[in-house]
């Protein structure tokens, strides 16, 4: 799991309220105060789709898995999806362990079956999954 | 006790003078490393820009600085590196292992973040930025100080060794389940490169935003040895080509030549050919590389009580962005035949 909202702001704060020893008051304080400005914008940019995204990648995973599972006997069909009822991100990202879970042993099933058509739905999902939770930088 | 003060005082005692330090300035940069500038002035006057590389608090990894420091040692005077001065494994009056090296002045690091950072000196300064690495590819080992710390693997092993390391790597500090990653590992293993053509010194970390250049072309210094390694040549130029160096300019590879104008420059320098199939490959392999690295970033960041801001960066924003290219690397290598 790439570091929570939460924990980066976190961060943050340990980085603003550590005080700096006299070899790092210039150039490196200046880099620490540009990296604080750097992951502002990143948990900016979570706190603004952070939920819509694992809502919605969760969505797209019990659909692929809904319509693949039943064709394979998964070692992972244990894992019951507990549900997006719990909107907060830690219920979402608890729900989405579980689906991931899932669907790697699925892709795993769909390799070792050859089954092409299969695969390449879930290639497809990945491109969409890493796309939705890509993150921008301002540039210099 | 300050570190001017243990450093004059290992300084005064290994050179066998009073020597004052000055203008000591921690320069930033690096995940967990500390790296300081400094002026050492000895008795006469006689003043010596240096550079320390200082392993940070409760580090494991003790042998970093010594494949770094033999890596300087290796390849100063060869390619554009600086001069190695010492190396303390014991870390000696600075307490943590260390090593010391002449500084290069005038010099300038681009920004990850920065569009176009070179300019109009990109054409030139990449024609450097890949021979040099070519150059780096044409030395034996055998020949190099670096290679008595170094393992050595077969030409066709090579791609094995460097899969398993991160791949365990990467199993170790997995946090949430990564289905990406973990396809790509599955594949690589699936469809391995053919042998490489020689086994070189790998840089590890060969990229842009790890050189030092004046700003006109000129390259001037090789930075950040650490990873330094022997493998398969097309591992360092992958890396250096991998788009998360490429300053959001999809047409130039670090931001400096078109992928053919590099790789014909590498070529040039090299004398290897650099077959597609296998580049590839090196290519899928650098992206998993490189989330290996920003998962353990991550997992660093958040056990460690969240205190280094610049491992929540890489495990955030670089995790992310190398999961599209693996992503879409995949599609592309399967579409194209890869089991």
């Amino acid at each position: 799991m790439t570091p929570t909202a939460a924990e980066l702001l976190q961060g943050i704060a340990m980085t603003v309220s550590t005080p700096c020893a006299p070899e790092e008051a210039s150039l490196f304080a200046a880099g620490r105060l540009g990296i604080v400005a750097l992951v502002s914008v990143l948990v900016m940019q979570e706190a603004e789709r952070g939920t819509a995204v694992r809502l919605a990648e969760n969505g797209s995973l019990r659909s692929l898995l809904a319509s693949a599972e039943p064709h394979y006997r998964l070692l992972a069909d244990g894992l019951s999806d507990p549900g997006d009822g719990d909107l907060t991100i830690t219920a979402l990202d608890a729900a989405n362990a579980v689906l991931r879970r899932r669907l790697i042993a699925l892709h795993v099933a769909v390799e070792s079956a050859n089954d092409a058509p299969r695969d390449i739905a879930i290639l497809e999902l990945y491109c969409h999954m890493a796309a939705a939770r890509s993150l921008d930088l301002p540039t210099a | 006790m300050s570190l001017q003060i243990q450093l004059e005082a290992y300084l005064s005692r290994t050179t066998d003078g009073r020597v004052a330090v000055d203008a000591l300035t921690r320069i930033p940069g690096g995940a967990s490393r500390e790296t300081y500038s400094f002026d050492a002035i000895a008795a006469d006057g006689t003043r010596r820009g240096l550079i320390l590389r200082r392993d940070p608090l409760g580090s494991l990894i003790d042998t970093d600085r010594e494949v770094e420091f033999l890596a300087y040692r290796s390849f100063h005077g060869r390619v554009p590196v600086p001069a190695p001065v010492a190396l303390e494994v014991s870390g000696a009056e600075l307490e943590r292992p260390f090593f010391l090296m002449e500084r290069i002045d005038g010099g300038q690091v681009a920004s990850p973040i920065a569009r176009d950072p070179y300019g109009a000196a990109a054409p030139v300064l990449g024609h450097s930025f890949f021979t040099a690495l070519g150059r780096v590819a044409v030395m034996d080992p055998d020949d190099l100080p670096i290679a008595a710390v170094l393992a050595q693997p077969t030409a066709d092993a090579a791609w094995r060794v460097s899969v398993d390391q991160w791949a365990s790597v990467f199993e170790r500090d997995e946090r949430h389940p990564q289905p990406i990653i973990r396809a790509a590992i599955r594949r690589l293993y699936a469809n391995p490169p053919p042998p490489a053509e020689r086994i070189t010194v790998v840089h590890g970390d060969y990229r842009s935003g790890n050189f030092l250049h004046d700003g006109a072309g000129r390259l001037l210094a090789l930075l950040d040895w650490e990873m330094a390694h022997l493998g398969d040549p097309l591992e360092d130029l992958a890396w250096a080509c991998d788009p998360l160096w490429g300053h959001h300019d999809d047409t130039r590879v670090a931001g400096l030549l078109s992928l053919p104008d590099a790789v014909a420059a590498w070529s040039a320098a090299s004398g290897l050919a650099c077959d597609p199939a296998a580049f590839a490959w090196w290519r899928l392999f650098s992206a998993v590389k490189g989330q290996a690295i920003w998962t353990t970033s991550g997992r660093r960041f958040a056990e460690a009580g969240c205190v280094d801001l610049i491992l929540g960066f890489s495990g955030s924003f670089t995790a992310r962005a190398h999961d599209s290219v693996i992503a879409e690397a995949l599609c592309q290598l399967v579409a194209g035949g890869w089991r």
